[in-house]
């Protein structure tokens, strides 16, 4: 019997036709399922779920990356307010110690000069003000347990300041250049000529006994000339302001270089110094030759 | 001149014992081959009766397959026997034998393609595999297993009236 004439139905032959087809198919299903039978599926599923799991992970990149940047943003901005807090800090410490700072420049500036006047030089804080003050001066914070005795003569690197006026056992008075009862000996840089500097307040002074046939002129530096004795020649005291001609002597107005209302620290000259001293020698650095073809 | 078809009750023994040969044959690889090319493709295909044939074909496969111990995952042999034997059951019914040769050629041409075939559904099934000399020892002994299934299947009927 052919097999084609064989008439589908729910006889016989069709269950036999069905197990067979069942039985082929299975094989068919069993052999092309393999080795491992979920791959095929696990293949289809994530082919259909491919879509999905694009933009999950982009979802996901997404998530991380706003995460990251949070993350970045908060760091930056705590290690801002780290360093801002730093900053302040360090902006009141140096506020602190910005008179320390001060204070150490002009040590290091005294320093200086006391190495350029040969004399024994003392150094004394100025404790109090009363400049402001008819005669008024500076109170400084040593007095005779430092030896000081009145008249010694008063600088600072920019200049003469004084001499003292009292002294006590520990304070001393310093008498400004400018008080009108203060009187220093100077002379012209220029012309070298000598008269005596009476101060009119606010670091101005006036230079008497300058006579009309000198020759000044404003800006001229005007010295002391060491004629008092206590300052000796050669030490800065100012510059010259005006020139006026009057009856019998110049009128030589002069601005003191010391700002007398910015002192902290002063140096204190030798009772009577000598009327002329001599700078120390100081051998210019050498500076090392270099020879030719020689690299150092 | 049709030659009548065998009786079903010799062709079931006849493939009874050639699927105990399979066992039997289990050490002797191409023999096994051999004897299991028979069953499929000679003894088993039954014009009219395909799922006696196919029953047959997948014991066979399943026999060679489980003798064999080789492949990480059985079935492609045993779907493949039974493709082709449901495929020259359909020959047989559609294009009756009238000849030994043509039964010859018939056999060869199902040898070429049941070896191509279960390969197939063997790499699908277990994957990449060695295919072995199987099916070259089928294909060069088919003039004597094909004139063995030829006479104890069509017994009377003598090969020289082909």
């Amino acid at each position: 019997m052919a097999l084609r004439a064989a008439k589908w139905g729910w006889s016989r032959a069709g269950w036999q036709r069905l197990l067979l087809v069942l039985l082929w198919l299975g094989h068919g299903i069993w052999a092309l399922l393999g080795p491992a039978p979920g791959r095929h599926w696990t293949n289809v599923a994530g082919t259909l779920s491919r879509p999905s799991q694009g933009l999950a992970a982009r979802w996901t990149q997404w998530r991380t990356q706003r995460r990251e940047a949070a993350r970045s943003f908060a760091e930056t901005r705590a290690e801002n307010q780290r360093l801002a807090a730093e900053l302040s800090q360090f902006r009141t410490q140096a506020a602190q110690e910005a008179p320390r700072l001060a204070e150490a420049d002009e040590a290091v500036r005294l320093l200086g000069l006391k190495r350029q006047i040969p004399l024994d030089l003392k150094a004394a804080r100025v404790i109090f003000s009363t400049r402001p003050a008819a005669f008024g001066g500076l109170i400084l914070d040593r007095g005779r347990d430092l030896g000081l005795v009145p008249d010694q003569g008063v600088l600072v690197p920019e200049g003469i300041v004084g001499r003292l006026w009292s002294v006590g056992p520990t304070q001393a008075k310093i008498l400004p250049a400018d008080a009108p009862n203060a009187s220093v000996a100077v002379m012209l840089m220029r012309s070298r000529a000598t008269g005596v500097l009476q101060g009119q307040g606010s670091g101005r002074a006036l230079i008497r006994y300058i006579s009309n046939q000198e020759v000044v002129q404003a800006g001229e530096a005007v010295l002391t000339s060491g004629l008092d004795r206590v300052f000796p020649r050669g030490l800065l005291v100012g510059y010259v302001a005006e020139v006026a001609q009057g009856d019998l002597e110049l009128r030589v107005v002069v601005n003191l270089s010391a700002p007398l209302d910015r002192i902290s620290t002063v140096l204190l000259l030798p009772p009577q110094p000598p009327v002329e001293v001599q700078p120390p020698f100081v051998a210019p650095e050498q500076k090392p030759q270099r020879k030719r073809g020689v690299t150092p | 001149m049709r030659i009548p078809a065998p009786s079903a009750l010799r062709q079931h023994l006849l493939c009874a014992i050639a699927l105990g040969l399979v066992f039997l044959c289990a050490p002797f690889p191409r023999l096994q081959a051999v004897v299991h090319v028979a069953l499929v493709l000679a003894l088993a295909p039954r014009a009219g009766s395909p799922l006696g044939s196919a029953l047959w074909a997948a014991a066979g496969g399943w026999a060679l397959e489980g003798t064999l111990r080789l492949y990480p995952h059985l079935g492609g042999t045993a779907w493949a026997d039974m493709t082709m034997v449901l495929l020259a059951g359909w020959m047989a019914g559609r294009w009756p034998l009238e000849g030994f040769k043509g039964w010859l050629s018939r056999l060869a041409g199902l040898v070429v393609a049941h070896t191509l075939l279960a390969h197939l559904a063997v790499r699908l099934a277990a994957g990449p595999h060695a295919w072995g000399p199987g099916w070259f020892w089928s294909l060069l002994s088919l003039p004597l297993w094909g004139w063995a299934a030829w006479r104890a299947l069509y017994a009377g009927a003598s090969p020289r009236r082909g």
